[in-house]
């Protein structure tokens, strides 16, 4: 079978992963999270919000791993989740970022294959205009480059897999 | 080596707010001790031409939930094609919806982004049906009615990079 072109891949640094669930819809729960993480500075990497889904409502996000512990002593805090919601936190997850040449349909669909064939699990995905990234467990991501590289065609001139650059955000802004 | 750089924007600068209209949203839920045959249900070349503007993905409780909005024509074809694949009950279709999607040159280094987005949603009664934050991008999917709203209401916390 002819392997799939892609564009290139980038991973992402340790992250760790929460997902918040509940039955009863709750319009005002990402904002209510996502603005108590900026109010603490911490940064979303990755976020899937789907309020009116088929079974129930989940929100899904991914922040810094060295954030985890900050992360959930906000959510867990008293008031912050509605009630009947529940909160799963996933350590030690990371990003897979493929930059897809054709349609992102089939590249998810062969991801699906190629990481289940070598019990890579996938914890979650979003497209952009350009991309697709996958959340997998960050101790298997070398393995699971390697198994799209196996499975894809990848240009030999392909920017660098890994972050050189880790920006940090200082707790003061001067001048502002 | 560190170096420390300070940048701070009042408004947080866009590139821009794109609009797609006219789009069906379908949804489904699949075992995750599957995932290789839903793999190989999205690989087939009849699907292909099915061409999603935006697609996310939710695992739990031993089920992975795929979302994704699709011109409406391939939509419904394609949620004809996933019900009869699937043979599953828990399936969504709406119709029609709307995307926007933004990106901008600080999305994904600092905080504060999905706040500014969600906040000024949530402010004026705009209810989101699914989204997806990833590589520096922001897609709201949308009833198709309140698109325009929504990106007036953006616009004020979010700045058009000139």
């Amino acid at each position: 079978m002819e392997k799939l072109k892609i564009g290139g891949l980038k991973q992402s640094l340790e992250l760790c992963q929460f997902d918040l669930k509940g039955r009863n819809s709750s319009e005002k729960i990402v904002s209510r999270v996502t603005k108590l993480l900026a109010s603490h500075k911490i940064n979303i990497d990755f976020l899937t919000c789907n309020p009116n889904s088929t079974r129930y409502h989940q929100f899904t996000f991914c922040v810094s791993q060295d954030k985890v512990f900050d992360t959930s002593k906000l959510l867990k805090a008293k008031g912050v989740l509605p009630t009947g919601w529940e909160m799963d936190c996933r350590e030690h997850v990371g990003i897979l970022t493929v930059f897809p040449h054709q349609s992102a349909l089939n590249i998810v669909g062969a991801i699906m294959i190629a990481w289940a064939t070598h019990s890579i699990p996938m914890y979650g995905l979003s497209t952009s205009l350009s991309a697709v990234s996958f959340v997998t467990d960050y101790r298997l991501i070398e393995k699971s480059v390697e198994v799209i590289q196996d499975s894809f065609l990848l240009p030999e001139n392909r920017s660098p897999l890994k972050p050189e650059l880790r920006y940090y955000q200082s707790d003061t802004v001067k001048g502002r | 080596m560190e170096t420390i750089a300070v940048y701070w924007e009042r408004r947080i600068k866009t590139y821009g707010f794109e609009k797609l209209a006219d789009l069906a949203l379908i949804e489904f839920s699949y075992p995750l001790g599957r995932i290789k045959s839903l793999g190989e249900i999205l690989s087939q070349n009849d699907l292909q031409a099915l061409n999603p503007k935006f697609m996310i993905a939710q695992e739990s409780d031993g089920e992975i939930s795929l979302l994704l909005c699709a011109a409406a024509d391939k939509g419904k074809r394609f949620h004809e094609s996933v019900k009869r694949e699937t043979g599953r009950a828990s399936h969504r279709y709406i119709h029609p919806v709307g995307i926007i999607f933004f990106h901008g040159p600080h999305f994904g280094d600092r905080y504060g982004i999905a706040d500014a987005t969600f906040s000024a949603l949530l402010r004026s009664d705009i209810p989101i049906l699914a989204s997806g934050c990833s590589s520096s991008s922001i897609y709201l999917v949308l009833a198709q009615d309140s698109m325009d709203k929504a990106v007036e209401v953006l616009s004020k916390p979010f700045e058009v990079a000139k």
